[in-house]
């Protein structure tokens, strides 16, 4: 029998890399689907008391966690589509001149690696047999 | 509960330092990066991790094999769900990260109806799927095809990250087993019951074993019911050693026979059980119920008796009590369960406890929904 115990392990793992992610990348959009994924790290903690105590109550908090989550999934996209807007990217380094002050700027010093080559159009090799070719005259005749 | 100094651990915590540790050196690895980024390396650091983990959580919180299949589907949703996130943070292409969103979705929806949550799994595949496939077409609308960019093939300080977030999760790891520990006494010692150690603090209202016994019980009770069993195709004895099953089955739980003839009550396991660690109010409903049924039991089983032995007793009157306490015992062996009818049984909490903060979340949508409205307006240029 599966305890409550991992229930909560399971919980706090998902939690932590949605964390890290949350950290690290520097995608809006990763981030945000990582910080949804803390969220469900969260829910299966409500889920895994609500089961060991038996009442509901964990499942009303996770159902709530859902509206909010909706709720958050809105905003963070409008956001993410006017910042787009004004900065041309989904870079959050872009708007790191809000950060506090005394901290230094961030600054990529590696260049990007190159871009592949892109890759050429197929050729199709030639199939089948050539159809016979008639005479120029003899097309008209 | 103290933190530190609660248990002698030393070996099993460095086994998940060493864990947590391998995992941030994985995942900083893998973290997109101009240079010096090692997909084998990090994969092959990511495996050792999880098989230290996996070693370290099995020796922690102990392994009770009961359930195999239960345990078989509960290790695929949960590797699932942690291997699918950890491609969402590493993944340069953010679109292929939305789709590694999905499954980890999908496996957490596996997990909550592995917690008796089909409704709330439900619920989350359709609006999370909603919101997954809007995201993706975020995603595909906003990236500029093809080519490096900043923001996907570069990461923020990628070794702090992963050490920071990993020794979170060391941490309330740690602190989880420190609280197992603390809960379940040391096999040596006087205290230690075999319901103790089988299930850990919070001790749960019934537990399985005992659930065993009652639902037995009741069983037995079943055939009381029936016609055959006052007819005469059935010795005395026969009928006496159904009663002494039945008798039997309930000693244990609920301490039948000292309510039967002792002055002094001796309780049984149920009872010893919640009345040292459980104060809250279920507990004492079920101390309550458990006291009921003592009680009806000593008068029922009586009766039965007399129907049993001196054929005097009418049959109508025995069925109705024996479906009495039949149904008694069925209530109290699945007190700690969550009710059946998922579904309709959250509605009516919903309805019934949290009306207000259902009509809150509601607003919350609505404030939300003008909100984003709000901010991506484009607003017209004056010229």
């Amino acid at each position: 029998m599966i305890g409550l115990w991992h229930y909560l392990a399971v919980a706090a793992i998902l939690f932590g890399i949605g964390l890290v992610g949350f950290l690290t990348r520097r995608n809006l959009i990763t981030m945000f689907l990582c910080a949804e994924m803390m969220l469900q790290g969260v829910a299966i903690n409500f889920l895994a008391f609500a089961r060991y105590h038996g009442n509901l109550e964990g499942q009303v908090f996770v159902l709530f966690i859902l509206a909010v989550a909706a709720c958050e999934a809105g905003i963070a996209l409008a956001l993410i589509v006017v910042l787009y807007r004004k900065g041309k990217s989904l870079d959050v380094s872009v708007w790191q001149n809000l950060r506090e002050v005394g901290v230094p700027p961030t600054i990529d010093i590696e260049p990007l690696p190159p871009a592949p080559p892109e890759a050429e159009d197929p050729h199709l090799a030639p199939a089948g047999i050539e159809p016979h070719r008639r005479e120029e005259g003899a097309a008209h005749a | 509960m103290t933190l530190f100094g609660a248990s002698p651990t030393s070996a099993s915590t460095g086994q998940l330092v060493l864990a947590a540790a391998l995992a941030a050196v994985g995942i900083m690895l893998l973290l997109p990066r101009p240079r010096g980024r090692s997909v084998a390396a990090g994969i092959a650091a990511l495996i050792a991790a999880a098989a230290v983990a996996g070693a370290w959580i099995h020796q922690a919180f102990g392994e009770p094999a009961v359930d195999a299949i239960g345990k078989f589907l509960f290790i695929f949703f949960s590797t699932g769900a942690i291997a699918f996130g950890i491609v969402l943070v590493v993944q340069r292409n953010p679109a292929r990260g939305a789709i590694a969103f999905a499954f980890v979705i999908l496996s957490t929806c596996g997990l909550f109806l592995l917690l008796a949550a089909p409704f709330l799994m439900a619920a989350t595949i359709i609006i999370y799927a909603g919101a997954i496939v809007v995201t993706f077409l975020f995603v595909l609308m906003l990236s500029a095809a093809g080519g490096p960019s900043d923001e996907n093939d570069r990461s923020r300080e990628p070794l702090l990250g992963s050490l920071a977030g990993f020794a979170f999760v060391g941490l309330i790891l740690f602190s989880l087993s420190q609280a197992y520990a603390a809960a379940t006494p040391s096999p040596s010692s006087a205290e230690s019951n075999d319901w103790r150690r089988m299930a850990p603090l919070p001790t749960p209202l019934i537990t399985p074993q005992e659930q065993h016994d009652l639902r037995r019980a009741a069983e037995e009770l079943q055939k009381l019911d029936d016609d055959t069993f006052y007819s005469k195709s059935l010795t005395q004895q026969e009928r006496t050693s159904t009663i002494l099953r039945i008798e039997e089955s309930l000693e244990e739980p609920l301490g039948l026979n000292s309510a039967k003839y002792e002055t002094i009550p001796r309780y049984g396991s149920i009872h010893r059980r919640l009345a040292a660690y459980r104060k809250d109010r279920p507990a004492d409903d079920v101390l309550r119920q458990v006291e009921h049924i003592r009680n009806q039991c000593v008068r029922t089983l009586a009766r039965f008796d007399d129907a049993a032995t001196l054929n005097k007793a009418e049959p109508q009157l025995v069925r109705e009590e024996s479906r009495r306490l039949r149904e008694s015992l069925v209530l109290l062996a699945n007190a700690g369960e969550l009710p059946a009818r998922n579904t309709a049984n959250l509605g009516l909490v919903l309805y019934s406890e949290h009306l207000l903060s259902i009509e809150l979340a509601g607003t919350l949508l609505l404030v939300a929904t003008i909100g984003a409205i709000a901010i991506a307006h484009r607003k017209a240029v004056p010229r």
